[in-house]
Formats: structure tokens, sequence, C-alpha cells
């Protein structure tokens, strides 16, 4: 029976929907940032499998069917370009120079802190596309040698520090422009930044997420020489 | 477009996308060819906002939820991820606001310099 269970791919996606909804419900009753689904039901069905002592290849079976969807995922980023078109042609050469300087900032930083703290070689590729979103930073990871894990870790860090710090970043930098504000954060801290920006203001929110696409691509191509 | 006809073509964005990186000489994310792909179809009116809008709109709004499982995976990499925990952190944390600052500063530079030209023409 027990095997049954833990031999069907039904365990991991039950598992991944249900702590989902639990994530959910705590965001919602928290409104923490630091609280968001993703952490809270990776928490959770980690400490149900740790506990419960069940392998990990049983939650895989089911858990990895999901991971096919990444592609789709990202792919669909396309249509937030798409709508945004008006808006990215009016600001296209500082949105992609700004993104460019942000991308080339991101690499160099992490390249040279990982670097001085002696880091290995996967870690550093695991953590090189920290900057942006997921669906693309799992992708340049993999294509790297990098950890998925470990860089969706890295990923959530900086998101989470990009969104409880921005309006912080903005008036330590002197940013007053809110195209330059919107693209930042959607640079630095991608969909958890965008959520931030959402409540700043309009514009802040429609350039950080032109921003993650861009930096996805830009960050892609950068990688390719590293 | 009924959803099953939407995710016929997200699908065979992603399938086409998959073929062109498998013939690139270099490794490419399969992914943000297809996000080029798809932008292309769009800007081409290959494929319209409508054929794609209630698939898009659903993954949009819970995309979190499909990077649950990499996240899990962690468990396999405890031991790598122990061992460089406080440098990981920190880069993690500290490269942020470098970020920022970059892509801010540049184009509130541009964003001045335009500004400038616009005004003495």
């Amino acid at each position: 029976m027990i095997e049954a269970f833990l031999s069907s791919p039904f365990f991991g996606l039950t598992l991944t929907c249900g702590a989902w909804c639990a994530g959910l419900w705590v965001q919602k009753k928290t409104g923490l940032i630091l609280c968001n689904p993703l952490l809270v039901s990776t928490v959770l069905i980690i400490l149900l499998l740790v506990s419960l002592k069940i392998p990990y290849e049983s939650y895989a079976l089911g858990g990895d069917l999901l991971v096919l969807m990444q592609t789709p995922v990202t792919v669909m980023l396309a249509l937030n370009v798409y709508q945004q078109r008006r808006l990215l042609g009016e600001y296209f050469l500082p949105v992609v120079a700004g993104c460019l300087a942000g991308s080339l900032a991101s690499i160099a930083s992490v390249l040279l802190l990982s670097w001085l703290m002696g880091l290995d070689g996967v870690i550093t590729a695991s953590l090189l596309p920290k900057s942006v979103t997921t669906a693309i930073a799992i992708a340049i990871s993999e294509s790297r040698g990098g950890i998925p894990g470990l860089t969706v870790t890295a990923v959530l860090i900086a998101g989470v520090t990009g969104a409880m710090f921005a309006p912080l970043f903005a008036r330590l930098f002197h940013i007053t422009d809110p195209v330059a504000e919107g693209t930042a954060i959607g640079a630095c801290s991608h969909g958890l930044g965008t959520a931030k920006a959402m409540e700043i203001g309009k514009i802040q929110a429609a350039m950080s997420s032109i921003a993650i696409c861009v930096c996805g691509i830009i960050t892609s191509v950068l990688a390719l020489f590293m | 477009m009924n959803i099953t006809g939407q995710l016929a073509i997200l699908f065979g964005v992603c399938l086409a996308a998959q073929c062109i990186a498998a013939l690139l000489p270099v490794a490419f994310p399969a992914s943000v060819i297809g996000m080029l792909l798809l932008l292309g179809l769009l800007l081409l009116r290959g494929v319209r906002e409508r054929h794609i809008d209630r698939v898009c709109g659903f993954l949009s709004d819970n995309m979190s939820f499909f990077f649950v499982a990499p996240c899990v995976g962690l468990l396999e990499h405890t031991d790598a991820l122990l061992d460089c925990l406080v440098p990981f952190f920190v880069i993690a944390v500290v490269t942020t606001p470098i970020v920022y600052f970059a892509t801010a500063w540049t184009i509130q530079l541009i964003m001045a310099l335009r500004r400038k030209k616009g005004g003495k023409s």
C-alpha cells in the first residue's frame, strides 16, 4: 500500500499542489514578501519528505512532470513583451542599455565575488543568472553546468532583497526617473520586484515587467561567453 | 481559440525552439529561443494575441508554481549548499543593489542626455 502510494507520480503532483495552496494561504494571511508561496511550499515539502524519511526520488516521479512546464512558462513571457511593445519602443535605447549594464554588472560582480570567496565552478554557474527570472535562470544555469535548485534559491534571495529594499535603493542612489526605477527593479529582482513596483507606480510596474524579459535575453547571450 | 488549441500553439513553439537549440553549435537555452520565436510570430501576426491569451494568462498567474519541484531538488544538493552557505547568501544579496545601481544610473544618464539634446534643438 505504502509502496504503491510512493511509487505513483500522483504523490509528487498532489503534494506540490497541496503545498502550493498552503503557501498561497500563508501569503494571503501574512502579506509578507518572505512568505511567498514558492518559499513556503518548498519548505513544507522538504520538511515533510525529511521528517517522514520519504526518498526524494518518490517525490521527483511527479515533481519532474511539472519541471517539463518550465519551457512553456518562459516562452509565454513573449506575450508580456508584445503587450508592452509601445512602451518598449518609446524607451528602447535607455532600457536596452540599462539592462545590458545591469546584466554585465550582475555577471561581473558574481564572478568577482565567487573568485574572491573561493567558490567552485558549479556554485558560480548556479549563481550567475541569479538576477533574471526563474524560468530563464534555470535554463542558463543548466547550460553552464549549474544546479537548478541552487539557482532558484539565489533567484529567490535576489528577488526578496530587491522587493524589500527597492524604495531604499532609489533614495540611496538618487533615482528620480520612474523609467529608470522600474527597469532597475525588474533587472535586479525580476517578478518579486515587479510586485513591489506595482505598489510604487504604473510606469515602474510596466518597465519592471519589460526588464525581466530584456535582461533574460541579454544574460542568456552574455552567458555564452562565460 | 479553445484551451487545447492554445496549448498546441505554445507546445509547438517549444518544440521548434528545442529543435533550433539542438542545431546550434553553442549551449543556448531553448526556452529563450522559444520566447524570441513567439515574439517574432506575434509581431509578424503569424500568431494573434487571442490565440494564446488564456493559456498564457494561466501560466503567468501561476508561474512560480512550476518552480516548486526544482526548489525541492535542493534536497539532493544540501551538502553543496551547506559547504558554501554564507558566501552564497552574501553574493546573492550584495550583488542585487549593484545591479540596481548600474541599470538605473545608465538609464537616468541616457534620459538626461536625451532631454539635454531635445532642449537644445
